[in-house]
């Protein structure tokens, strides 16, 4: 075994001059370009930091502007409100000044009504009245005149009811005032009959009634009144 | 009749100086590696290709390597380290093409690796303590210590060298051995072998000579030495 001085100190540049080469053209150019990768990713990573809080800045700008649109509408919502509540008010004030003002009126106009229809009633009452005492005291005989048509209509009965009238108990003339004793011969006379009693009745008005328990026969003036009104009412009411 | 591993090969001679065969191939695969590195780094981009990202992959790995050693700056290394582990690694392989001897195998290269690094770690150790900071390592931690860590600065590199050289110089021999008696094809698994046992090898004469580094640069030894590497191996 011999040790080569020559290969040795040609292995050694050789090395040398390989270290040279390979840090020239490999290595400084690698490192180079992974370093100059590392700055451009920090780069990028600083700009989408830079991005990201501008992103967050305009996200607080937008929550900020979304804040401000909310109170705004919340103000354009309450005055809207108001004004709908004032609008309301009024149109219900007015609603009720403009009812209580047609009450107004319905109650003067049913009041004119009601007066008017009072005036008239009482026209009519008066005309009813006027015509009734026309048509009664148009019928009315004078006091001899009573005592002959009470004899009349007494005659005018069905005998049934004429003997039933006459046979019964206490048998009597009504009148509406006490009779004199020649007026209450001059009704004795003129009915033919004897011994009956006599009794005033104020509410005939006029006139001369026989009556006894079991019936009597009208002949007043307060049943003509009588009549008349039944006739009349019955008369509108057709 | 095998030629002696032991014995050189002079090619040609230029003037008086004879030119080995180890030489020849180490210039060979200067001229590859430098070829190669300039065909890949002279169109360097930002986004890489696939062979830009195995290279930024490998100098992105020592780095790590380095970084996980030295504390500091890993460029200030990479040079070295990473031209040890090139260098050794292709040599090594490049027992793979017919007819070519590694230089690995050749005591010379081995022990011109070795100066290197012997030099290298005495530079090292002196620029970041100074002289007299460096000096004084060798007294830690005690004076006592001193006659110690002076031979073991030489026996280290010896034995970085002999390391190398009987790894690679062996398989060679064996393979060699082999192949004169059993033909063409039964040597293949012990090459198969022999790439496991280069990269292995390159991948631990770079890492020694970054500890050794990395103990003058620290003084007190390296941060994270890998260990027993050393007598290992």
């Amino acid at each position: 075994m011999s040790f080569d001085w020559v290969t040795f100190g040609f292995q050694l540049v050789n090395v040398l001059v390989l270290l040279a080469i390979l840090q020239h053209f490999l290595f400084r150019p690698v490192a180079e370009i992974i370093a100059k990768r590392q700055a451009e990713t920090q780069e990028a990573l600083r700009r989408a930091e830079a991005a990201e809080q501008d992103a967050g800045a305009a996200e607080r700008a937008a929550e900020e502007a979304r804040h401000q649109t909310e109170a705004a509408r919340h103000d354009v919502l309450t005055a809207a409100q108001d004004e709908a509540e004032a609008q309301r008010k009024a149109i219900l004030d007015a609603a009720r000044a403009e009812a209580a003002s047609l009450v107004q009126k319905a109650t003067a106009q049913a009041q004119a009504t009601v007066t008017g229809a009072a005036a008239e009633t009482l026209t009519r009452a008066r005309d009813l009245a006027e015509v009734i005492a026309r048509r009664a005291l148009s019928a009315q005989p004078d006091g001899a005149g009573y005592a002959a048509r009470l004899a009349q209509a007494l005659t005018a009965l069905p005998d049934d009811q004429r003997a039933a009238i006459l046979s019964g108990a206490n048998l009597r003339l009504a009148a509406p005032a006490p009779l004199s004793a020649a007026d209450q011969a001059v009704a004795l006379a003129a009915l033919g009959l004897e011994n009956i009693g006599f009794e005033q009745d104020q509410s005939l008005i006029a006139g001369l009634e026989l009556r006894s328990d079991t019936g009597l026969v009208h002949n007043s003036l307060a049943h003509d009144l009588d009549r008349i009104a039944q006739a009349l009412t019955a008369e509108a009411a057709a | 009749m095998i030629q002696s591993p032991l014995s050189g090969d002079i090619l040609f001679s230029i003037g008086p100086l004879g030119i080995d065969k180890a030489v020849v191939t180490t210039w060979v695969l200067i001229g590859a590696l430098g070829f190669g590195s300039w065909a890949v780094t002279r169109r360097l981009t930002l986004r890489p290709g696939k062979v830009q990202a195995v290279v930024e992959l490998v100098v992105t790995t020592l780095d790590a390597q380095i970084r996980a050693t030295i504390a500091g700056e890993p460029a200030r290394f990479r040079p070295l380290i990473g031209t040890l582990l090139l260098y050794i690694l292709t040599a090594n392989w490049s027992s793979l093409i017919p007819g070519v001897e590694p230089p690995t195998a050749r005591l010379e290269t081995d022990a011109a690796l070795a100066v290197i690094v012997f030099v290298a770690t005495i530079a090292y150790g002196i620029r970041a303590q100074g002289l007299g900071g460096y000096l004084a390592s060798f007294a830690r931690p005690s004076w006592v210590m001193v006659p110690l860590n002076l031979v073991e600065q030489v026996t280290r590199n010896f034995s970085l060298m002999v390391r190398l050289f009987g790894n690679v110089m062996s398989g060679v021999f064996v393979i060699g051995i082999v192949l004169t008696l059993a033909g063409l094809l039964v040597p293949i698994p012990l090459m198969a072998l022999d790439l496991l046992t280069g990269a292995v090898q390159a991948y631990i004469f770079a890492i020694l000579a970054l500890v050794f580094i990395g103990s003058a640069v620290e003084g007190e030894g390296s941060r994270n030495p890998p260990p027993k590497q050393e007598k290992d191996a």
